[in-house]
């Protein structure tokens, strides 16, 4: 199987299975190799990177939620160029493509890294996180600037402003969108008493997300490919995206909890077919960690 | 790092507030050693029905090994365990404990917390003949300590977080370690080093470590969500904690 995710323009960005980590969740490179069959997923989606090297945040990072959990970690990062010579030889053991996530901060500085990515050949892509609360003149602004890059340019579109945000980001120079960014919430922190804001995640984002991936994919043009994003956590979650549009969807916080699920989502929405054995103890059968059968074929895709 | 399964087999209360499971375990975990933990979810019999609470893995130190597979943990009475229960365990989390070579004297300080992630050291450290003071902090000193080895000199600190031979227990202990609770735990970790450093003239390195027991998301160093400030570079509490030399930390 073989699937292109990003629109025909630049290089193509083709992936096996339609099923990627998103941004935030599995790290820069290699962090889950103990855990997870990299070979299995469409590609990697590294954590959030900026020109300048940030530092995590102060105070609360993470709140339990009733259904989900709120995380802030202030996406800490050693900057671009460090990132590149700390990690590209990990992306380039990788079976692979490697899509770094870059935050969309200023024009000027996504114009540099798009230049300065352009010459890392362990990068297969680019994914352009928009901020919250970003306008939509800030928004194309950035996106023509991230777009100088040879590379398929994906954008991750915010929660809230997705909508308002999706045609002008795809007319500016998108060659594929995703959909969304976990929305930003406040919860109390239990143990420290006070209100924390940060990204939420949890199984209820994901009809909030698959209702407006419908609907963009009937709105937008039918050569621009959108990724799901937001609250999959089990194959049929992922089937629901696929179904309402989307050519591929990210995987999130799900993996933290049950790290073999974004394995087993890639396998099952691959085409590997996994097989329980009869007498199988719960423990022995997970669909993942069995030898699978090669993947079928299913036409053109 | 193995994601494994573990089965409830035994529980056992051992005071008012605790319980103790004796959980079957992958056989790799039993070389766990004290300071390392697991990540663990309950989850059903039914494969395809599991369930999701807790949504976030708990951080559990277990408290000893008591057979090639068959890891001790405690946990508060008021959780609801049953035998033949089944746990997903990502583990193990961390790095052992470093203690000094010649460790003769070893102080442990709970603040605001129970102590359960002191308790595995307790025994080997006896059996090498190391003297252990646990002094209880705050509401740590609501856990009862009377099922811990006689050996241990429990000290309960007044609410001023003083306690008599003060200087005594500070200035005789070769290595220190402290525990406190979730929450503002850099704030508190200043509020023991500003404690320590009032009556002890000297606060070496590699001296008084500090334990951290965040809540952590991926526990790969992956999310980053469990950094924390130690000089001179930023360090990940899943990889390379849980502790750290308050020395080198930026307290708050």
């Amino acid at each position: 199987m073989a699937i292109e995710i990003a629109r025909p323009g630049k290089t193509s960005l083709i992936v096996q299975t339609p099923v990627m980590p998103a941004a935030g969740t599995l790290g820069f490179a290699d962090e889950y190799r103990s855990l997870i069959d990299y070979a299995s997923l469409g590609a990697l989606v590294t954590n959030p990177t900026t020109i300048a090297p940030w530092r995590p945040t102060a105070g609360t990072r993470v709140v339990p939620l009733d259904a989900g959990v709120l995380a802030h970690t202030g996406l800490p990062n050693p900057g671009l160029s460090a990132l590149v010579r700390q990690y590209r030889r990990a992306w380039a053991k990788l079976p692979i493509p490697v899509v770094l996530h870059l935050l969309g901060t200023t024009p000027a500085q996504a114009k540099r890294a798009a230049k300065l990515l352009d010459a890392v050949d362990e990068v297969a892509a680019v994914e352009l996180g928009l901020g919250d609360d970003v306008g939509v003149d800030e928004a194309v602004a950035l996106v023509r600037a991230a777009a100088t890059v040879e590379k398929p340019l994906l954008v991750r579109l915010p929660f809230y402003e997705c909508q308002e945000l999706a045609r002008p980001v795809a007319e500016a120079g998108a060659d594929a969108l995703v959909m969304t960014a976990a929305p930003r919430g406040t919860a109390r922190d239990a143990e420290g008493g006070q209100l924390v804001s940060g990204r939420i995640y949890g199984p209820l984002i994901k009809p909030l997300v698959l209702r407006m991936v419908g609907r963009l994919r009937r709105e937008l043009p039918a050569d621009l490919p959108i990724i799901g994003c937001g609250g999959i956590h089990s194959p049929t979650d992922a089937r629901d995206y696929i179904e309402a549009g989307a050519v591929a969807v990210q995987v999130d916080a799900a993996t933290w909890a049950q790290p073999k699920m974004l394995e087993r989502i890639a396998r099952d929405l691959g085409g590997w077919i996994a097989t329980r054995h009869a007498d199988a103890l719960l423990d022995e059968w997970h669909p993942d960690m069995e030898p699978a059968k090669a993947p079928h074929s299913r036409g053109t895709s | 790092m193995r994601e494994t399964q573990a089965i409830v087999e035994r529980i056992k209360r051992v005071n008012r507030g605790y319980q103790r499971l004796e959980l079957a375990v992958d056989r790799s975990l039993s070389a766990l050693l004290p300071g390392q933990a697991l990540l663990v979810r309950r989850i059903s019999k039914d494969y395809a029905a599991e369930i999701w609470h807790p949504y976030l893995r708990d951080l559990w130190f277990p408290v000893d090994v008591l057979a090639s597979n068959i890891l001790v943990v405690e946990q508060p009475a008021r959780e609801q365990f049953v035998p033949g229960q089944l746990l997903s365990l990502l583990g193990p989390i961390g790095k052992p404990l470093r203690f000094r070579q010649k460790l003769r004297n070893l102080l442990l300080l709970a603040y605001a917390t129970p102590p359960t992630p002191l308790l595995m050291m307790l025994p080997p450290l006896l059996e090498q003949g190391t003297s252990l003071t646990m002094v209880t902090m705050g509401s740590a000193r609501d856990y009862d300590c009377a099922h811990l080895p006689e050996e241990v000199e429990i000290i309960q600190a007044s609410d001023d977080h003083s306690w008599g031979d003060m200087v005594m227990t500070l200035g005789w202990a070769d290595q220190i370690f402290a525990l406190v609770g979730e929450g503002p735990e850099l704030i508190r970790f200043a509020e023991i080093m500003r404690l320590i450093r009032s009556r002890r003239s000297d606060v070496p390195a590699n001296t008084i470590f500090g334990i951290f027991q965040r809540q952590l998301p991926c526990g790969v160093g992956a999310c980053q969500a469990c950094m924390l400030p130690v000089r001179p570079s930023a360090r990940l509490q899943c990889l390379d904690g849980p502790a750290f030399d308050l020395t080198q930390l930026r307290l708050a």
